[in-house]
């Protein structure tokens, strides 16, 4: 695999974040934390004026039919700017499933428009994550239900919402009774959707946590590089400077097994598996470790309700279990490592086909 | 390494062991039950007006200030006796001590550098749980860098004395009736030199307290603002000018004993990840259990330094391993906040009523800064590498 990206996703990429620089700033968002939705209509409808709702929606549905490498810079994006919205269960997840659906069917052709227009908001609903997010702004809700997909309408659900630690998130506990008319695909057709979906769960997660690692670490560099104690700037002392630069490697040594995952659920290859495990357990460390060390460069203001580095430091701890949490990925990673058939040693690890075999599974849902 | 198991049963260390349970049992019952391992850091807002009756309730029954000498109203109660009572409090679930800054801090600072005048007058209220104190120390440029103090006081003509400044992270300062203050008193000072230790009441004009909101919601200490806020003459403790000396006495006393109890709670803690982890099945991974007797084993590596360390007898000057005592608790601390979040799963995501959750998500917030307050990480490494190992000293600006 080349690393190397194509320079119109680096330049989609560079628009994307000059644009979240400037229209997603840390009091905006504490000012949509603060209101019931959670959600503002303004972004969402800026988030879509950029193309975003759109991209992976296929052409013939009004979409810009783009796959996952292009949306991991996007998602990295996201995350470092902790941008409260459902953009990445519509556009990037529901979006992903409802295209992977063969043939040209009602169920695509009333949503996957709308998606792309950035009208329709879509909440998920699958056994790795307890609670269903914006299940309350949705505008249909896709259910698991014994691996068979069920897409509901609003009005058929019953919601409790549930607060979450981290206050960008709206989460809720849905009640619904799944029925032949909500059913959009069986279970055997249902079971390799949601595989993909899950791969693609797992993917923003760690993508997200890349940039969140990355906007912590910017955050605690800041102030080290302003604050003064003894006479100096802290970020003069070793003690201060070393740890900060510790997240800087981990942040360096999680980014290409994001991308690594990325290309592989791009591919349909079989291990896409293993290379989202391990984005997870590498983007997870490196967004402990730049939480941990930011907190303590800021010292106690770092620990302070006013201080944005808590709106930060609690989207990279919220993500962390949803999809599949940490114990599960890496007891993925164990199951291979030992597994009999395992392609290990040096002739494996470092052919250039390590992994490239697309599996049969896989194949039959890719468009 | 101590006295056989049969002598034990009879000296008194045991009875007092056996004393403060009985009590406990008896006490904390009725109203207070709800008080049961609630309060102290990360927990503070646990209904202080029911833990301040608490305060009284325990010094009705001559539980407050044991290990204070008999003449200022303790107990003079041993080491060992005092590690006894803070485990059975502990053990019994006894709630985070409102006057705990009295009893652990100020009191035996003035039991040390105070006048007879301040003891007799001051004392009494700790012991009878009736007086809350607050600590004045860090201020927004004063934080690690301690002797950087701005906050200034001038002694008038009758004898008094003015503030004015600001002191930041202060702990309970809302719920405090007053406060012990390190401001410079020699204008032009500069560090460690020219500063005074003094007492002022919270409720006067001059005082203004503003909560500071903390990530998990909650606002346990605040910022304090003096504008000419009142001291008496009588509320310098020690010399003008020499206030640097008593602050250090005190911060000696606050990284000794009073941090006993802390190891019982900390158990307790321990104990409630472990049937968070049993009920949801993280104790089947290998890799979760291999960390939890790690952080098991960091517990008892943590008791019997304190032990050791608090065996010297009443000499609290900093050991070597009284230096390491607040970094390691700090960090074992931290870590066993992550550990509970990783037993609990998505469940530590969403806010809990179960009072086990609940204690679990407030460790895991309260936890992220044990390793800032009270001396951070580096300044902990910095004074064992100078003062244990007796390497140079950072040069400084």
């Amino acid at each position: 695999m080349d690393f190397t990206f194509e320079s119109h996703q680096i330049a989609f990429r560079d628009a994307i974040r000059k644009f979240l620089m400037v229209e997603a700033a840390p009091e905006m968002l504490r000012e949509i934390w603060e209101t019931t939705s959670g959600r503002s209509a303004d972004l969402r409808a800026r988030l879509a004026d950029q193309g975003l709702t759109a991209l992976s929606v296929p052409e013939d549905f009004g979409g810009i039919g783009l796959g996952d490498l292009d949306w991991v810079l996007v998602l990295q994006e996201l995350g470092y700017y902790a941008i409260p919205e459902s953009l990445v269960d519509t556009a990037y997840l529901a979006a992903g499933l409802l295209s992977e659906l063969s043939g040209d069917i009602e169920i695509k052709r009333e949503w996957l428009p709308r998606i792309a227009s950035g009208e329709a908001r879509v909440a998920i609903g699958h056994p790795s994550n307890p609670f269903v997010a914006d299940a309350g702004t949705a505008n249909l809700l896709l259910m698991w239900h014994n691996d068979a997909v069920h897409a509901v309408r609003p009005d058929a659900v019953k919601l409790t919402a549930q607060p979450s630690i981290d206050n960008s998130r709206r989460l809720s506990q849905v009640e619904w009774k799944p029925e032949a008319s909500t059913r959009i695909a069986d279970a055997r057709i249902g079971a390799p959707l949601w595989q993909r979906l899950l791969l693609r769960g797992g993917l923003a997660t760690a993508a997200q946590q890349v940039g969140l690692a990355q906007r912590m670490l910017d955050l605690g560099v800041d102030y080290a590089a302003q604050r003064k104690q003894f006479g100096k700037i802290i970020g003069t002392f070793q003690g201060v400077k070393h740890p900060l630069a510790d997240v800087a490697v981990a942040i360096e040594f999680a980014e290409p097994v994001v991308h690594r995952a990325a290309y592989c659920i791009g591919r349909g290859h079989a291990r896409a598996g293993h290379a989202v495990a391990q984005a997870r357990m590498q983007a997870s460390e490196a967004a402990h470790k730049a939480a941990r060390a930011s907190i303590q460069a800021h010292g106690a203001m770092g620990y302070t309700w006013e201080a944005d580095l808590q709106m930060f430091m609690k989207r990279a701890w919220v993500l962390d279990a949803g999809w599949g949490d940490l114990a599960h990925h890496k007891a993925r990673i164990a199951e291979d490592i030992f597994d009999d058939q395992a392609a290990l040693g040096p002739s494996n690890t470092f052919s250039t086909h390590y992994g490239e075999a697309p599996a049969p599974r896989v194949s039959a849902v890719s468009r | 390494m101590g006295a056989p198991e049969t002598a034990l049963a009879q000296n008194p260390v045991d009875q007092i062991r056996r004393a403060i349970a009985q009590w406990m049992a008896e006490h904390l019952t009725g109203e207070f039950a709800a008080l049961r391992h609630r309060g102290g850091p990360g927990d503070e807002g646990a209904d202080p007006a029911l833990r301040k009756r608490w305060e009284r309730e325990m010094a009705a029954g001559g539980w407050t200030c044991v290990g204070w000498p008999e003449a200022y109203g303790g107990r003079g109660l041993s080491i060992d006796a005092q590690v006894a009572f803070h485990e059975e409090y502990a053990r019994a679930g006894g709630p985070g001590r409102m006057g705990h800054i009295g009893e652990g801090l100020i009191g035996p600072t003035l039991i040390r550098y105070g006048s007879d005048a301040q003891k007799a007058r001051f004392l009494p209220g700790i012991v009878e749980g009736r007086t809350f104190w607050a600590q004045g120390y860090s201020e927004p440029n004063a934080g690690s860098d301690l002797a950087n103090v701005q906050t200034r006081c001038w002694q008038c003509d009758d004898g008094s004395w003015r503030l004015s400044g600001q002191k930041i992270w202060t702990s309970l300062a809302h719920e405090s009736d007053w406060i012990f203050v390190l401001a410079r008193s020699e204008p032009g000072s500069k560090g460690r030199h020219g500063l005074s230790f003094l007492l002022l009441p919270l409720d006067q004009p001059g005082v203004t307290i503003r909560p500071i909101r903390q990530i998990s919601g909650e606002a346990e200490f605040n910022e304090v603002f003096f504008d000419e806020a009142v001291a008496e003459a009588d509320g310098l403790v020690g010399e003008p000018g020499k206030g640097w000396e008593v602050a250090m006495g005190l911060l000696e006393i606050e990284r000794g004993v009073s941090t006993l109890g802390q190891q019982m709670h900390f158990a307790h803690e321990l104990g409630l990840v472990v049937e968070v982890a049993r009920r949801n099945g993280a104790d089947r991974d290998p890799a979760f259990r291999a960390r939890l007797a790690r952080a098991w084993g960091g517990l008892r590596v943590m008791r019997y330094n304190a032990l050791r360390m608090l065996s010297g007898g009443d000499d609290l000057k900093l050991g070597r391993e009284a230096l390491i005592y607040k970094y390691h608790w700090s960090n074992w601390h931290r870590d066993l906040g992550k550990l509970a979040m990783d037993a609990l799963g998505p469940e530590a995501d969403t806010p809990s009523e179960d009072p086990a959750v609940r204690r679990l998500q407030q460790v895991f917030f309260f936890s992220r800064a044990d390793t800032i307050y009270a001396g951070s990480n580096e300044i902990q490494l910095n004074l064992i590498a100078e003062r244990g190992l007796g390497l140079p000293r950072e040069p400084r600006g």
